[in-house]
């Protein structure tokens, strides 16, 4: 009996050890919650832009206070041209605005993200003091669409994308009675998703 | 003892050793995933201007990283998941390539480098990169631009304060939850994904992501610290 006893007991031993060995093997090590940061070296120092490229004339041209009429920028003169609307989003959208086919109304025109082309042509707000100073100003936008659309983390909302290859200023017109913002865009309640405003969470962020 | 106590002794220790033969054959893999910084040219002039310096988020991953392979055992695979094209376009505008210094630090650091180019790469490298059946992820970490509802791979990188490459929480249902181990531990190093992220990684994977409530800074070239005064992690 007493032997019994021995062995049955040496054998939970042995199993108790090995599974406990089995444990420590599979559960990986508890990490800290935080970390401590190193002390930080300073960060590496950038080259010196170079004399004509895109960040050297977006850094030291002179700025305007609104586009010149007439202005030019990028491949432009072919006839296969659209008209663009400079708008401001008010819901702090970072969209460009409108963008529709030359001959089409408005109400066609879809609400776009630009996708700038350094050293070809980029959104025409960089020539001014302000960003903003275009708004309700319109363009001849030469270019395409992108087959993929932009997520605009500001409103969590998806935009397409119009890749611009040229523009010319046209001038300043009255404001658009349309709704800035994709079709689908989120108007009774805020967004949510934005890491730059204090809006309240959504239970379903609305992007596919 | 007797000898049929005996066999069933040696069977039953034959059968602990094998046990834990089998078991310790299966290995594990930590996971850094890293961002991209923005341009330059779509930052410039901004009050808050992201990214001066190109390799926050490397650097960043590289410290940790660091932590992964001291800590690593002898079969763990730690893994760098790099988004490349952000990386292409800053090294254009820096007008010096940023690929292979990322390739050396990463077999510097005996860490097995992934590029991805979308998505749907890196959904694919978690699901299928590895066979999850025998080698479960146990850590993962995210350094780079995020939002609550999103790790941002790509931030006005391509188009000015927008992203054109993302993980968004909806996206979360097509990586497979038994990609991870049950004991994972997960953190995102970016803005503000303890305040939607963490909870729909939870809810999916069913296992907790750290995360900020508030913002990060990365901006000291080290790893990132919590920005805002009421800024806290969470999970």
């Amino acid at each position: 009996m007493n032997r019994r006893v021995i062995i049955f007991g040496f054998l939970l031993g042995v199993g108790f050890f090995t599974s406990s060995q089995l444990s420590a093997q599979t559960e990986p090590a508890q990490a800290e919650t935080t970390y401590t940061a190193p002390a930080g070296a300073a960060a590496p120092v950038a080259p010196p832009v170079r004399k004509g490229s895109p960040l050297d004339h977006l850094t030291n041209d002179p700025k305007l206070a609104t586009p010149t009429v007439g202005y030019k920028e990028g491949n432009v003169g072919t006839p296969d041209y659209w008209i663009a609307h400079r708008f401001i989003d008010d819901m702090g959208g970072c969209a460009w605005g409108w963008v529709k086919k030359k001959g089409d109304d408005w109400d066609s025109a879809k609400w776009v993200a630009l996708r700038e082309n350094p050293g070809v042509a980029v959104a025409p707000y960089r020539k001014l003091i302000s960003h903003d100073a275009d708004n309700n100003w319109e363009y001849k936008f030469w270019g395409s669409f992108a087959p993929y659309k932009a997520y605009d983390p500001h409103l969590d909302e998806m935009v397409p994308v119009f890749i611009l290859e040229g523009y010319e200023v046209i001038g300043p017109k009255d404001p658009l009675n349309i709704q800035a913002g994709p079709p689908d865009r989120v108007r009774h309640r805020p967004s949510g998703a934005s890491s730059r405003s204090s809006r309240p969470i959504l239970t379903d962020p609305g992007v596919d | 003892m007797t000898i049929p106590l005996m066999r069933f002794f040696v069977t039953l220790i034959s059968f602990l050793i094998l046990g834990t033969m089998a078991a310790s054959a299966q290995s594990s893999e930590d996971i850094v995933l890293t961002g991209a910084p923005a341009l330059r040219f779509l930052e410039h002039g901004k009050a808050a201007s992201h990214d001066f310096y190109w390799f926050n988020f490397v650097d960043a991953s590289v410290i940790r990283l660091k932590e992964l392979r001291d800590q690593a055992k002898p079969d763990e695979l730690v893994t760098w998941a790099v988004y490349r094209p952000g990386y292409v376009a800053r090294s254009h505008e820096l007008e010096m390539d940023l690929l292979p210094q990322i390739e050396a630090k990463a077999k510097q650091l005996g860490a097995n480098l992934f590029w991805f180019d979308t998505k749907e790469e890196l959904i694919n490298y978690l699901n299928k990169g590895r066979d999850r059946d025998k080698i479960k992820i146990t850590s993962f970490d995210y350094f780079g631009h995020s939002n609550k509802a999103c790790f941002l791979f790509d931030y006005s990188n391509t188009i000015d304060t927008m992203s054109i490459a993302f993980l968004h929480v909806r996206d979360l249902k097509k990586i497979d939850s038994d990609d991870f181990s049950k004991h994972a531990i997960c953190k995102s190093w970016g803005c503000h994904s303890g305040e939607m992220y963490s909870q729909w990684w939870k809810s999916h994977f069913d296992i907790p992501m750290i995360g900020a409530i508030g913002k990060t800074d990365f901006s000291h070239g080290g790893e990132p610290v919590l920005s805002n005064s009421d800024g806290k992690w969470t999970q």
